[in-house]
């Protein structure tokens, strides 16, 4: 326990874009708060202000989200690796750390604490931007924009996508750690590739396309999976409403999905192959000392 | 009292080139052991086995555990320095500190910066504004002050100065090495460590040439200058090793009753670095 304490340290050191890029995201998204043109029509209703505020929440949420996405994948591909290529593995090595809390730890830095700090980030980027719009606009809408319950289902939101992208993306995650445990160079040449050509063999020889089907469908359907999505949509003024009856959703709270997520064969059998990725990955880390 | 490392039958196969062919080597407690072989001779392939971060056949124990499945308690009571390029280049000296303190049960804080108090170098710095000397002090203050059964040094000093060289071998002597601590080295570079060795290994192709203590290798060897009178009489007596220096010629003996060879020339117990190359350079003459 202690030693993971001192592993994810050990990683905010090396890597120090884990808390730079969110603060640089943040810094930008509030400069354009500062000195963009704020043209938020005047909303009325009780209704009306609480779809500005969720959309609001939403679109901060959502940008960093993609970038978290974005930089945890090339956190996982590179964590293996660089420590190999600058034979530093050595020092680390010479330690008594054992290589698989090193590599649980590289994950759970990935899967959990890289998201945790976008998530804080966005956070203090949408309260910071709400109050600075708010005093643009001086108007009501600025309250509007900030609506506490509103705030409190988007941290349910946001607690709820980390876990669900954790455990969908796990294989994904294994196979990155894999690739970067293994790989002499060019990580993202070898995590590219092998799909790549699996699909195109496959193409030739059988005329089918399964292998790009189950890829592509453990990259895009984890908001199928994991929301209420069928049965709800998005309008074009960023509310969500009932396919059925149109009427707005009441809470967050019916818009996600954890039973069906949770109880979805297609889940454990995603999260069963990132096991044995990983478990592939602390083998090939106690072998595998140097490039 | 039983042997820090014994291996036998040590094997270590990359593909069909054979790094250790069925070495065997035993190193006891309170030794300096230099483990001497040219390049590609085996000595990494063997240091990786005894530090558990490769797999080999054969048998294998260092501080009674087996390295490679128990690397983790075994690096409790054993440090090694690989080399000294291996700090991470984004790593604070203080950040090292730290995280030593932090999962090794045995290191002494108190210790590591009484070392570097010493030196110019100072917490905030990162290893890649260090000179290669630099953090090599950085390595030894941090390995020296964990208190380890056993070092292991891999070719500890290359790319040095000869100032950084001494300082480092200075160091360990004078600062690290006591009756409890065995330290194990490799290195080429023979002539560097040859006065601080109690014992040798010499490791050529993958076996195990000489495994012996210094006080053995000064009864069991003998190199004797012979002028050309004599030469025939002396091969008689099946030297191992011929050696032709400024017209005269050394022979070396192996397990020949000195009392023997007297008659033949000067008599002396040769050097680490001669025996080594009288060794390795094959047959006798």
């Amino acid at each position: 326990m202690n030693n993971s304490n001192w592993l994810i340290r050990r990683e905010f050191w090396e890597n120090r874009a884990i808390w730079m890029i969110p603060a640089a995201l943040g810094g930008l998204l509030l400069l354009a708060a500062l000195f963009t043109q704020v043209s938020i029509p005047r909303l009325t209703s009780q209704q009306q202000s609480e779809e500005a505020a969720a959309a609001f929440l939403v679109v901060v949420g959502a940008m960093f989200y993609l970038v978290m996405a974005l930089y945890a994948a090339w956190y996982l591909l590179d964590c293996l690796y660089t420590d190999r290529k600058d034979r530093s593995i050595l020092f680390w090595k010479s330690l008594p750390v054992s290589d698989a809390t090193t590599v649980l730890c590289k994950l759970l830095v990935g899967m959990i604490i890289i998201p945790l700090v976008y998530f804080a980030a966005a956070n203090v980027t949408a309260l910071i931007a709400a109050f600075i719009l708010s005093i643009r606009a001086r108007a009501s809408i600025g309250s509007s924009l900030w609506n506490g319950d509103v705030w409190w289902q988007i941290q349910v939101l946001w607690v709820y996508v980390i876990v669900t992208t954790a455990v969908w993306y796990l294989p994904v995650a294994g196979w990155l750690m894999l690739l970067s445990a293994w790989a002499k160079r060019a990580v993202i040449l070898w995590a590219i590739l092998p799909p790549l050509l699996l699909n195109i063999f496959e193409r030739l020889f059988f005329g089918t396309h399964v292998v790009s089907q189950i890829i592509g469908r453990r990259l895009t359907a984890l908001p199928q999976v994991s929301f209420h999505f069928s049965k709800y949509m998005w309008t074009n003024e960023g509310g969500v409403v009932d396919n059925a009856s149109g009427a707005p959703v009441p809470s967050v709270w019916h818009l996600i999905n954890p039973s069906g997520f949770f109880t979805s064969a297609e889940t454990w059998i995603g999260a069963a192959i990132g096991i044995v990725f990983i478990v592939a990955a602390i083998q090939l880390r106690m072998r595998r000392s140097e490039i | 009292m039983a042997a820090l490392i014994e291996a036998r039958d040590l094997t270590k196969k990359y593909g069909a080139h054979v790094a250790l062919d069925r070495a065997n080597l035993k190193v006891e407690a309170g030794r300096i052991v230099g483990l001497i072989g040219p390049n590609g001779a085996g000595k990494t392939s063997a240091l990786r086995a005894i530090l558990g971060l490769t797999h080999y056949e054969g048998q294998l124990t260092v501080l009674g555990r087996e390295p490679f499945r128990e690397r983790t308690q075994l690096m409790n009571e054993c440090c090694f320095i690989a080399d000294v390029a291996v700090l991470p280049s984004w790593l604070r000296v203080d950040q090292a500190i730290d995280f030593v303190a932090g999962v090794h049960p045995r290191f002494r804080r108190d210790r590591a910066t009484a070392f570097l108090a010493k030196t110019q170098i100072t917490g905030k710095r990162r290893m890649r504004e260090l000179s290669k000397g630099m953090k090599t002090q950085v390595h030894l203050a941090l390995t020296m002050a964990i208190d380890a059964k056993l070092l292991v040094l891999d070719e500890p000093t290359l790319g040095l100065d000869i100032l950084a060289r001494r300082a480092f071998y200075d160091a360990l002597v004078n600062d690290y090495m006591d009756e409890t601590r065995t330290i194990l080295i490799t290195t080429h570079q023979v002539e560097e460590v040859e006065n601080l060795l109690t014992d040798v290994i010499f490791i050529d192709k993958g076996r195990i040439v000489l495994d012996s203590s210094l006080e053995d290798v000064a009864t069991r060897f003998t190199a004797v200058a012979v002028t050309a009178a004599r030469l025939d009489a002396a091969r008689a007596e099946k030297p191992f090793y011929e050696r032709h220096i400024l017209g005269k010629v050394v022979l070396y003996f192996e397990n020949v009753d000195p009392g023997k060879l007297e008659g033949f020339g000067e008599i002396h117990t040769p050097s680490v670095s001669d025996l080594f190359v009288a060794k390795l350079s094959g047959g006798a003459a």
